[in-house]
């Protein structure tokens, strides 16, 4: 589903990510941890080519995001994205920031989109908030519904840029638990975060990144309990 | 001192019709200004930088140089190439509004990037193309950022088509010096056309202060 070659990434003469390859399926979840500074959320950004990449191939589907007749518009829009600082639009209530992608992007009329959206809600528990401003919400309710966001177009790969990196930790849970529940629904995830509850509960594949390489990946239980590399335990070591 | 109202009263109607002018070229030139103002601060934001220099030179060129120079050289320099006579009227309005243009693409510019690089983002992650995110994500937001700025430059504007008397364009002021110049008095005249300016731009504030009330409460 995901296929990295040789990614590189320069920002100016600060290479951050340095030669990353890795392959992601079907129904995968791949939980990305690392110190910060390490290049996770640059390589998270990559894959929709929100960063531009240096050299080397991302593949969705596929296709190779930096192929000449490559409409990235199409491929965003089946690639849904997560932030830490959600995003949401200020000026456009819950219901319209919902909709509005899938109606200027996926051309479905309003009352379609708007019933998508009110399925959204209900799964991520913010039907109330349909007609509410973002202002309004709390962080975790605001997350939830960036999520709605994203999931309102369908996408076949989900991103989560550090999305609970910015919350309260009473807040915390509720996202968890929205994401565990698409985890299970079987979505393609790739999730950079700090949450190593998460990682050893949800994901299928843990990839710990160092200094713009890939470390080490392996399952949950492999990575946490018996890691094969130095830094991967010390930053274990750290966080656990 | 003696106050002769009737000078007023007698070049009244000329006042007034001074004012439709001076209203039509400030409306006039900031709609525009505005429209010019955007393309050229979409131009000054352009990733290539080749393409950009134009439009900061033309930025340059009319915040830099005295609005007076730039309407004597469009009323007697660009304008006499395309008409002859040229036209008072259509010099003026297009000075003002190359002059504005060059303001309000200032002021688009710091909106449009004073919004967070997020919100971009976020439509972008969504499929919105790059004029679909401007379009529905970008302007709105950065727009109402724009009215205080873009209110202030409505009102510099006003003021200054008052220079548009030197190159005698029938305006509010035009219509003043014209008093003046008949009957050599001074208080009269200018005192009516300083207080018919004052009354159009604080009704405009007035109402951008109601408009931005308004927006607020969205």
């Amino acid at each position: 589903m995901i296929k990295v070659n040789n990614l590189k990434k320069k920002f100016g003469d600060l290479e951050v990510l340095k030669d990353i390859n890795i392959q992601i399926n079907e129904k995968e979840v791949v939980v990305v941890i690392g110190p910060s500074g390490s290049g996770k959320s640059t390589f998270l950004r990559c894959l929709n080519n929100l960063e531009e990449i240096t050299s080397g191939d991302v593949y969705i589907n596929d296709i190779n995001l930096s192929g000449h007749k490559v409409n990235i518009n199409e491929i965003r829009a089946d690639v849904g994205m997560v932030f830490q600082q959600f995003n949401l639009f200020p000026h456009k209530t819950v219901l319209e920031n919902i909709t509005l992608a899938p109606i200027k992007v996926r051309k479905k009329t309003k009352q379609e989109a708007e019933e998508k959206a009110y399925k959204l809600l209900e799964k991520v528990g913010l039907v109330n908030k349909a007609d509410a401003y973002p202002d309004s919400l709390s962080g975790g309710q605001k997350q939830r519904i960036a999520i709605a966001r994203a999931l309102a177009m369908d996408p076949k790969i989900m991103l989560f840029d550090e999305p609970t990196s910015a919350l309260d930790p009473e807040m915390v849970g509720e996202v968890l638990s929205v994401m565990k529940d698409l985890a299970r629904e079987g979505m393609t995830m790739v999730v950079v975060t700090h949450e190593m509850g998460f990682a050893r509960e949800v994901g299928d594949r843990v990839v710990f990144m160092d200094e713009g390489y890939i470390i080490e990946e392996a399952s949950p239980v492999t990575l946490f309990t018996s890691p094969k590399h130095e830094r991967t335990t010390a930053f274990l070591s750290k966080v656990l | 001192m003696d106050f002769r109202i009737d000078i007023i009263i007698e070049y009244l109607p000329f006042l007034l019709k001074g004012l439709v002018l001076t209203i039509g070229l400030s409306i006039g030139g900031i709609l525009i200004g505005s429209v010019l103002g955007f393309f050229i601060a979409l131009g000054k934001m352009s990733k290539v930088k080749w393409l950009r220099l134009p439009f900061i030179w033309y930025i340059n060129f009319f915040r830099g140089t005295p609005l007076l120079v730039q309407l004597f050289l469009i009323h007697f320099g660009v304008m006499p190439l395309f008409m002859s006579p040229a036209s008072t009227i259509m010099s003026a309005l297009t000075a003002l509004a190359l002059n504005a243009a060059a303001y309000v693409a200032e002021i688009f510019r710091a909106g449009i990037q004073s919004i967070d690089k997020g919100q971009e983002e976020a439509a972008r992650s969504l499929g919105l193309s790059t004029s679909q995110s401007m379009a529905y994500v970008i302007f709105p937001q950065a727009f109402k950022r724009m009215i205080p700025p873009l209110g202030n430059e409505f009102i510099t504007l006003l003021k200054d088509s008052s220079l548009a008397a030197i190159i005698a364009a029938p305006e509010l002021m035009y219509w003043g010096r014209a008093a003046s110049g008949q009957y050599f008095r001074v208080w009269e005249p200018y005192l009516t056309v300083a207080f018919t300016y004052l009354l159009l731009t604080l009704s405009i504030t007035y109402l951008l202060n109601n408009v931005e009330r308004r927006l607020s409460n969205t």
